[in-house]
């Protein structure tokens, strides 16, 4: 089903091609190659698909148990400013101290950020998508304070307003030989990125904790009589959500940026929104479904050099797959209400 | 007095259930008429169809004479019928005034406040009804909620007026009160069909009695000629069936004690009003009675899922009444609720995995928080087939299974554990009767095993079946507890519609 | 520091121009949720009027036309909305976010095709600004009222007629009845999808409106992504200002005077420590959540709110 949405998204896609005077093929041929022509491109799709990924577990864990986390992307940027700092503050540790550091900071970063969101929640009842939409836009204008004449701000930065870099400790070095791919920017993060779906996948289906909440996301009255308590777990889980946001926004300074700027990896959390729909909240879809918007997100990119059809026309096609999942969402749902959890089981 | 409604040959199918299987109801105009019965008798399905929100499989309706065909509440409500349902269809943060006419402003489309509240007061005045117009609903308490809603039909000029179990939320003064209003209304020339199951109320305002058992007529009767005994015995009267030989089983050692316990329903009426019950090691403890008086929040009391505002419960030596479900279940309590799939099965789970629900956390299933699949997965295949599960594979999904096998994974994931006390709700509703007779061999297996049991039921064979002592339940409190012996389907009978019994 | 960056006149003017559209979505979001649904999608809705009143104007020359063509947008997107979420009874948080992803992608593909990069026409039909100079006597507010777009007006227009739509009749109160109980107003005879879908189509409208603002009125042109969150912060402000009309106005005017307060303090020092601007503008966001969570006030929404309805099947 989830392979319907794409059909049908794409296919509208292409009638908005058609409209506007272009050719679908074309199109769609210049999308295709410009995330998998080269061996480049697809260390680009790649570099990107590795922080969707990761955004994409933490939509998906929060799902699990019912909960909605529309806040991937203000606990990624909390992670990324995290990590900036600390690769930025102590830039002479060696990298066997710095990186470890420099990526638990971008966890707890983000971590923390999202037990906000659900201790309001578990205390008093607050709706965690409003809370994390609020959160999303909060810290991107402390963002915007940190960078531009805050702490953050790094001296002498000319243009867009950034941090001072990370020492090079912190830095996620690329792992693709320059000989085999000139340029590539493919870096140790992919490896993280890996052992993060394994950890997700285990915390789920491996662990008591994870049967709890799969539990709760499908039967929450079964799982209260049984002894346990939806309240003591929303914390957690949001923190675990946020923590792999928060990694999200580690991997992308450390491994692709060195810093952190204005306008910092704008847009995942909510195409990973989408990941974690279409990839039906499990390990494997999510991978794949993020590899998908990532070739998206790239081949757009070089479609609108090639081809001259406007990048925008893949966030249309994002969105129609969204659309066409809520709407199969509710097919699969066959009386009274579920949540994204309970029909995406 | 003219007949002013004939409903005939009225059937109803819900999937696999007949609710209904060809039922007729005739009320004469300006009568107060009870329709009668246990729970799933009927009585409910058969006026949502008369005031159109279902559509009668066969059957006609004749009202004042003609033909009717009523396919929606406004076709109900042209015709002059009106329903004061159980659960009130009142918005909450709306004053009286707005609700009453909602729907039905007669104005529009400016909202005048003063003349809303004007023809409120004035039909106040007409039927003797007091409750302030311009108080919000949320503000008042629900025995004036339902004066609302009675208003509510007779500003819509309804002349038959439906209550579906009314005096369910009510005080006894306020049942008192509402008896007042309801033979003033019939005074004014109103026609009233009463849905209950207590004797007491059919006895007090009623002209006719129709009583429903199983979803056909067993009776019709007229009230100031009939007595409580006759009726009761309508209501619950079919072949006795015989109570299962065995042991005495019981030890005179307490497991469960509960004593004045209180506490709220959802809806924060008094659902619990002192109860007092022993369940010892090796009994049965029966608790009868027709569904909504309480059976359900006692069961979640004990469990800790439902707040406890006065009384103890003690389990062996300890006071559980505070403590949350998982601490009641580790002194040795097993739960099988009324709504398995629901409340006691995650269904898209396997059966496996619902065999350990509650158990995730220790060993053997788990050891340091990590799940131990092969333990599970074996473990899982020996209790299906222990419990006769079918299919006997744990990897299925059990939301696949029939109920009888969903309720044997229940059963068995309870029992597994050789529990002191298993309080168990409706355990063999919507089952086949192999797998009822599955269900009744384990629980007396138990029993017998020195396990004390609580089982709550509206079916009164499996009642008589079971237990070795009786609990009858009635508006909240244990009227009677009888030794399964004494317990005629009469005695019974009588008790669950709130007859007190008089010493002899 | 003067008294004059936190008062003065200017400030004043640049609070009701920000506010306006988010009061604007604020209203759209009261109509909705009044009705039990939740509409996130608001920002998508303004984002098309901004986009498609800036199209009709550039192709038809005509404010009128272009007002209409925008509005007409927005309710397009919002009709979508109302399908997934009151007849297909879909998550409406999803849909709702699938939206306002396809208005952006939609406005931002069709900038591109149509206008590519040079930009949207600049001779382009304005929206009329209402001068009232007589006010310019009064300090300060006269000032701050005297030289405002029509749309403004329009918009404390639109406040009174829905408090009083909302509260004082009839319509109004079955809407509000279908949002709190959906069930008590279906067995009154109240057609519940109905009055849903126009609940949703009206606040497709309303938000569209906010964007024609932004576009016609007070950029005179469209740029991608143009309205910036400013919906979603319209329903911050419909939360703050608990679900009601004039409620929803004072917090937008509350969120917009802390955007001004943004601007006009820039690189202003209070005993030489530079007031960090950037951190005002967090304040609608936080206090929506201390709202929320019942800090400030309490703060309910309407009952069934969000939550798809079922007819009782025959």
């Amino acid at each position: 089903m989830p392979v319907i949405s794409v059909l049908v998204a794409l296919f509208i896609g292409a009638i908005f091609v058609l409209i506007s005077g272009h050719n679908p093929i074309r199109a769609y041929a210049a999308l295709i190659l410009g995330a998998f022509g080269s061996p480049y491109d697809i260390s680009e799709t790649l570099v990107i698909a590795v922080p969707l990924t990761l955004a994409g577990l933490s939509v998906a864990v929060a799902f699990r148990t019912g909960l909605f986390n529309i806040g991937a992307q203000g606990q990624l940027l909390v992670g990324a400013l995290a990590a900036g700092w600390t690769g930025s503050q102590f830039p002479d540790l060696p990298g066997i101290v710095l990186l470890p550091l420099t990526l638990i900071s971008g966890v707890l970063g983000g971590a923390g950020y999202g037990a906000i969101a659900g201790w309001l929640k578990a205390t008093r009842g607050v709706n965690e998508v409003i809370t994390t939409i609020m959160q999303n836009y909060i810290v991107v204008f402390v963002m915007h304070w940190l960078l531009q004449d805050g702490p953050m701000t790094a001296p002498n930065a000319a243009g867009t307003p950034a941090s001072s870099p990370i020492g090079a400790g912190a830095i996620l070095p690329v792992i693709i030989p320059n000989e085999l791919v000139p340029l590539s920017r493919l870096h140790a993060g992919i490896v993280l990125a890996v052992l993060a779906v394994i950890l997700f996948w285990f915390l789920l289906w491996r662990t008591s904790l994870g049967y709890e909440l799969r539990a709760v996301g499908l039967g929450a009255l079964a799982a209260a009589q049984a002894g346990i308590d939806p309240k003591r777990r929303m914390v957690l889980v949001m923190a675990i959500a946020g923590g792999f946001a928060g990694l999200a926004g580690m991997i992308q300074v450390s491994g692709l940026f060195h810093r952190v700027f204005d306008g910092f990896s704008a847009g995942f959390g909510f195409d990973a929104i989408a990941v974690a729909l279409l990839g039906k909240n499990s390990p494997i879809g999510i991978t794949l479904a993020a590899i998908l918007f990532a070739a998206f997100a790239r081949g757009g990119t070089l479609m609108q050099a090639n081809a001259g059809i406007s990048s925008h026309l893949v966030e249309v096609i994002e969105a129609l797959v969204l659309f066409v999942i809520a709407a199969e969402t509710i097919v699969r749902a066959i009386a009274g209400r579920r949540g994204p959890a309970q029909a995406l089981a | 007095m003219p007949v002013l409604l004939e409903m005939r040959g009225i059937a109803k199918q819900f999937g696999e259930i007949q609710a209904l299987g060809g039922v007729d109801l005739v009320v004469n105009e300006g009568e107060i008429h009870a329709l009668v019965g246990e729970n799933g008798a009927g009585k409910t399905t058969l006026m949502n169809i008369l005031y159109g929100l279902y559509h009668p499989d066969a059957g006609t309706i004749r009202f004042r004479g003609k033909d009717v065909r009523i396919t929606g509440p406004r076709d109900a409500i042209a015709l002059g019928i009106g329903m004061i349902h159980q659960h009130f269809m009142l918005v909450p943060p709306l004053t009286v005034a707005e609700n009453v006419v909602l729907g039905e402003e007669r104005m529009g489309p400016r909202l005048s406040t003063r003349a809303i509240e004007g023809r409120v007061r004035e039909l106040e005045e007409k039927f003797k009804i007091v409750v302030e117009p311009s108080a919000r609903i949320e503000d008042i308490p629900l025995g004036l909620q339902q004066r609302v809603e009675i208003l509510k039909v007779l500003y819509r000029g309804s002349e038959l007026l439906i209550f579906d179990e009314p005096t369910a939320v009510l005080t006894p003064q306020e049942v008192d009160e509402l008896f007042t209003i309801v033979r003033e209304l019939r005074s004014e020339g109103k026609t009233l069909i009463l849905i209950t199951h207590k004797l007491r109320e059919v006895l007090a305002v009623t002209d006719h009695i129709t009583v429903l058992r199983a979803g056909m007529n067993a009776a019709e009767l007229v009230t100031k000629d009939t007595n409580a005994r006759e009726i009761a015995q309508a209501m619950v009267g079919r072949e006795l069936h015989d109570i299962r030989p065995r042991e005495a089983t019981g030890t005179s050692l307490p497991i469960l004690q509960i004593s004045r316990l209180e506490a709220l329903s959802d809806r924060g009426t008094k659902a619990l009003r002192g109860v007092d019950l022993v369940v010892h090691e090796g009994e049965i403890l029966g608790v009868a009675g027709v569904g909504g008086n309480g059976q359900s929040e006692l069961a979640q009391c004990i469990l800790g899922l439902r707040p406890v505002t006065e009384g103890t419960i003690t389990v062996g030596a300890a006071d559980i009444a505070h403590d949350d479900p998982k601490r009641t279940r580790e002194r040795g309590v097993a739960y099988v609720p009324e709504d398995r799939r629901v409340e006691g099965l995650v269904l898209p789970f396997t059966v496996a995995d619902n065999f350990i629900l509650g158990k995730q956390d220790r060993p053997p299933y788990a050891r340091r928080g990590v799940l131990q699949r092969e333990t599970i997965a074996k473990e899982g295949d020996r209790l299906a087939k222990e419990f006769d599960v079918r299919p006997p594979n744990a990897r299925v999904i059990v939301g696949t299974l029939s109920g009888g096998n969903q309720q044997k994974v229940v059963l068995g994931r309870e029992i597994s554990e050789s529990p002191r006390l298993i309080v168990i709700s409706q355990p063999t509703r919507g089952l086949d009767i192999g797998s009822t007779e599955y269900v009744h061999e384990r629980l007396l297996e138990q029993r017998a095993r020195g396990c004390g049991i609580l089982l709550i039921s509206s079916e009164l064979d499996e009642i008589r079946a079971l237990s070795d002592r009786i609990a009858v339940m009635f508006e909240g409190r244990i009227v009677a507890t009888l030794d399964a012996k004494e317990a005629t389907e009469e005695r019974l009978g009588l008790l669950m519609a709130g007859q007190k019994e008089t010493v002899a | 520091m003067n008294i004059e960056v936190l008062i003065g006149a200017g400030v004043l003017a640049a609070t009701l121009r920000l506010a306006t559209p988010i009061a604007l979505a604020a209203l759209g979001g009261v109509v909705t949720e009044r009705s039990g649904v939740t509409n996130i999608a608001l920002e998508g809705c303004m984002l098309m009027g901004a986009f498609f009143a800036i199209f009709a104007a550039d192709k038809t020359g005509s404010l009128p036309v272009a007002i209409l063509v925008g509005l007409i947008a927005g309710v397009a997107l919002a009709g979508l909305h109302a399908l997934a979420s009151i007849t297909f009874r879909a998550d409406q948080i999803v849909s709702g976010m699938a939206l306002n992803i396809l208005a952006l992608g939609l406005t931002s593909y069709l900038d591109y095709e149509l206008y590519g990069t040079t930009g949207t026409p600049a001779s382009l039909p304005g929206v009329p600004t209402v001068d009232l100079g007589f006010l310019s006597a009064i300090p300060v507010l006269g000032g701050a009222f005297g030289h405002q777009s029509s749309i403004l007006w329009v918009t404390f227009l639109l406040v009174i007629v829905l408090e009083l739509f909302l509260f004082r009749t009839v319509p109004g109160l079955r809407l509000r009845a279908v949002g709190e109980h959906p069930r008590a107003a279906e067995t009154v005879g109240i057609d519940v999808r109905r009055t849903r879908y126009w609940a949703v189509l009206a606040s497709g409208a309303l938000a569209a409106l906010g964007g024609v603002y932004l576009s016609m009125a007070v950029a005179g042109s469209f740029t991608d992504g143009m309205t910036n969150g400013k919906g979603f912060i319209g329903l911050a402000a419909m939360i703050f200002g608990r679900w009601k009309p004039v409620g929803a106005l004072i917090a937008s005017l509350i969120f917009g005077y802390g955007d001004a307060l943004s601007v006009s303090l820039q690189g202003v020092s209070i005993a030489d420590v530079r007031i960090p601007v950037q951190l005002l503008s967090t304040i609608p966001y936080v206090l929506t959540i201390l709202a929320v969570a019942g800090f400030v006030g309490r703060s309910r929404a309407p009952a069934a709110d969000g939550l798809p309805y079922e007819s009782e099947g025959h």
